[in-house]
């Protein structure tokens, strides 16, 4: 390893590698090797060593990622971008990007920005995020409702094999090359297939007037009924998000970002295009909002407000912090008609389970994150979170609905899938798995359920020469 | 001619092709066999058009699932009705009215709202597809936004049948904007066509579409301006000096960019259709550079070139073999649809 890496590629050392068993879910597991490589030929040469040893190998980014995508659940090697974070090229003319799977979301855009550009999918983590774990995870964010989530942003990738063989996929053009669209299948396959090595994003042009609008509601259903009343009226806000009084209330008391202490729930919604159009939509939306009985429609006045709005959305998961020793965020979607009932449903479920959940919804797109508050230090409490969470996907199912908008499958929901998917479909997905990493050295334990992925067996690095 | 009328049946007469091991030539209505490289006699015809139902439609989640056998202008008018469309505008004109959703998606036809809205693979939220070994498998599913598992349906379109056949497919569709309002202006030469695209792609207002004709009526750029009125004004008092159309005669203009291609094709039955894809810094001398008959969706990358006789064939990039892999692992003796895809596969 030393001699691929050097002396400092990489952590060994148990107090190193206890920093690497998590990522912002709540499942654990603690890697044998924590590895940087610089470049593709030291990522080859990784993979190559790691097969060797029969060791799994598990990519890593920022570890933010919430469904333990990150997590090297059957140990092994996990090979982090952390040292591949260039921007290679920006390349206006061709509205692209060339960057290392490294590179930290936000930072895309900032390059960019100034030219008047930016890159759209935006998670809540997008100022720690790397584009790697985007790619693997297909992310999305608050402005999916506008642009789509990662997939469709992505125009080609170099991707290295578990063999060591390197491949690229699609370029430059906006349309996918001739032949099978290999990025529309790699992207999402969350490290089970690949370990992405360059990435080639779209870049889009910033809009001229954006304007951000928060509206207060006494009753959660109203904010609900909202999002209906707005397609409805066929408007196309780039982003509506949701949160419920009990978020409100934490987010509040840690940001300050002026929310109103006493509301059931406000939706947050952003407007883009060209000045006049955006200006009209404001007060189609504030009509919209009014009619489905909103307390009060406030608009930022100017971009301190607007920021600090989304200071509170995007760093709610942070603000929950303060109040309970650790949460769950659940990623499910139901089709954007049934917001309102699914708030009932988890309502009851925190009910039932005598547990505290707030409330904060990609409500345009139907996404859910609803956040379990728990001490995981008391006895049962985290088995006890981890089935309310399953009951509400299994909620989300039934409704015809998904168990992931965009944190991915991981470890965390591999099991659901079983009542997501037909049997049929995971030998599929299992079908392209062992196509792409015939030996299951990939990410092992991820995505599928059990019966349907590869048999992992553990192998102690105990041979292994550091 | 094999017809299913069910998902199931259609699977199961896969099955049995494959366990006889008898070649198939699949399609819809197969309008499109003038598209992505060769057909070649199967011993066996398998058309999906007999499925054609309308599965599910969510006005309000606007969402919608159909069957593949559905011609696409079928859907379209169910969507019209409700103020919604699915803003794909495939090749269209006489022969090819009753083009298929699934054809569409095997072909991967987009038009001149792509730059907008995005290709099919953007658009479609689920699909179901029938494997040779007679499985139905389902990706995707029935909301907007979805990471669960693999995509698959991506691989499905512009495969051209060559792994499995779509049986049903979810969409998430878009409300018909209120205003639209198309621009055209004449160049001398393609160059100055591009400068001014430039010149609109690097501004602050963002074109539903933006192709480039280049033909024997010379060279035009089209712009289509949509949302509400200010968009559509906002863009008159930038392009002033563009002739520009609204209602039935804009909706001409763009009729007659998407009947370019299948007219050609009927004019000229030696002929073809090269789909260019280039970054769109190069788009004006890889134009300028073909001499014949084109059209660029210029915000896109993508030049469309017309040829009368001996097109040039068109490379399939695969250089880790991946893709013959994954053709390999839906059908092991080569039997769907052989000779599609460029004869890659």
């Amino acid at each position: 390893m030393e001699a691929i890496l050097g002396p400092r590629g990489y952590l060994h050392s148990s107090e190193d590698l206890a920093l690497y068993q998590y990522d912002g879910g709540i499942d654990a597991a603690l890697p044998d090797l924590v590895t940087f490589p610089q470049s593709t030929e030291e990522v080859v040469a990784l993979v190559k060593l790691a097969a060797e040893f029969g060791m799994p190998i598990v990519g890593r980014g920022a570890g933010t990622g919430l469904s333990g995508g990150g997590v090297a659940r059957a140990g092994g090697v996990i090979v982090s971008f952390a040292r591949m974070n260039r921007i290679l090229e920006i390349d206006l003319d061709n509205e692209c990007a060339v960057v290392q799977p490294g590179v930290v979301n936000l930072d895309i855009s900032l390059a960019v920005e100034a030219d008047g550009y930016f890159y759209a999918p935006d998670p809540s983590s997008q100022k720690a995020c790397t584009i790697g774990g985007n790619v693997s995870e297909n992310a999305g964010g608050p402005h999916t409702l506008a642009y789509g989530v990662t997939t469709n942003h992505v125009l080609g990738m170099e991707c290295v094999l578990p063999d060591g063989t390197v491949f690229e996929t699609g370029g430059r053009s906006f349309d996918t090359a001739e032949g099978y669209d290999l990025t529309g299948l790699l992207v999402g396959s969350e490290g089970t297939m690949v370990l992405v090595t360059k990435v080639i994003v779209r870049l889009m042009r910033k809009p001229e007037l954006v304007k951000t609008m928060l509206a207060i509601y006494d009753r959660p259903e109203d904010a609900g009924a909202t999002v209906a009343e707005i397609t409805a009226r066929a408007i196309t806000p780039v982003a509506v998000e949701m949160m419920d009084g009990v978020l409100l209330r934490m987010v509040e008391e840690a940001y300050h970002a002026g929310y109103p202490m006493d509301a059931a729930a406000v939706l947050l919604i952003e407007l883009e295009g060209i000045r006049e159009a955006v200006e009209e939509q404001v007060e189609q939306i504030r009509e919209a909002c009014m009619h489905s009985r909103a307390r009060e429609v406030r608009v930022a006045r100017n971009q301190a407000e607007r920021e600090l709005l989304w200071k509170g959305r995007k760093n709610a998961f942070g603000a929950v912090g303060r109040f309970a020793p650790s949460s769950l965020v659940q990623d499910g979607v139901v089709p954007r008609t049934k917001i309102a009932p699914a708030l009932d449903f988890i309502l009851d479920v925190a009910r039932r389970y005598d547990l505290t959940i707030s409330n904060i919804f990609h409500a345009g797109d139907g996404n859910l994150h609803p956040l379990i508050l728990f001490d995981p230090r008391k006895p049962g409490e985290t088995e006890k979170v981890k089935r309310a969470g399953d009951e509400i996907l299994q909620y989300c199912i039934q409704v015809g609905g998904s168990i992931t908008g965009e944190h991915g499958v991981g470890m965390e929901k591999n099991e659901m899938m079983a009542h997501l998917y037909s049997s049929d479909s995971l030998d599929a997905i299992a079908g392209f798995k062992k196509l792409f990493d015939p030996r299951c050295h990939l990410n092992p334990g991820k995505v599928l359920p059990t019966g349907h992925g590869c048999l992992e067996i553990r192998q102690l690095p105990s041979d292994l020469r550091y | 001619m094999i017809r299913p009328e069910t998902p199931q049946q259609l699977a199961e007469a896969l099955r049995m092709l494959a366990g006889e091991h008898r070649s198939i030539r699949m399609g819809g209505n197969f309008t499109k066999d003038r598209l992505g490289g060769p057909t070649t006699a199967a011993a066996e015809t398998l058309t999906t058009a007999g499925l054609r139902r309308l599965l599910q439609y969510e006005p309000q989640d606007l969402t919608v699932s159909v069957e593949a056998g559905m011609p696409f202008a079928e859907l379209q008018r169910t969507l019209a009705e409700k103020g919604q469309m699915l803003p794909l505008d495939p090749f269209t004109g006489p022969g090819w009215e009753s083009a298929t959703v699934g054809g569409v998606l095997g072909a991967n036809l987009s038009g001149p709202r792509r730059r907008l809205y995005g290709t099919a693979r953007d658009m479609v939220i689920g699909m179901t597809f029938a494997t040779l070994e007679g499985k139905l498998v389902q990706t995707g599913g029935m909301v907007v936004k979805n990471v669960a598992g693999l995509d698959m349906g991506k691989l499905m379109i512009g495969s051209f049948g060559t792994l499995a056949a779509i049986t049903s497919v979810n969409f998430k569709v878009f409300p018909v904007p209120l205003f639209s309002r198309t621009f055209v202006m004449e160049f001398p030469t393609v160059s100055k066509a591009f400068s001014e695209r430039d010149r609109i792609l690097k501004g602050q207002l963002p074109p539903a579409a933006i192709d480039v004709v280049n033909d024997s009526r010379g060279c035009r750029l089209l712009v289509r301006a949509t949302g509400n009125q200010q968009v559509v004004d906002r863009f008159s008092a930038d392009l002033a000096q563009a002739r520009s159309s609204e209602g039935e005669e804009e909706s001409a203009v763009w009729h007659e960019v998407r009947e370019f291609t299948p007219r050609f094709l009927a004019a000229n039955p030696e002929g073809g259709v090269a789909m260019i894809r280039t970054p769109l810094a190069s788009m004006g001398a890889e134009m300028e550079r073909l001499k014949v008959p084109c059209i660029a969706r210029a915000g896109s990358g993508v030049i469309y070139a017309h040829y009368a006789a001996d097109p040039p064939p068109t490379q399939v990039h695969d250089e880790s073999g991946m893709m013959k892999k994954i053709k390999l692992m839906f059908d092991p003796e080569n039997l769907m649809n052989r000779g599609r895809l460029h004869g890659y596969v």
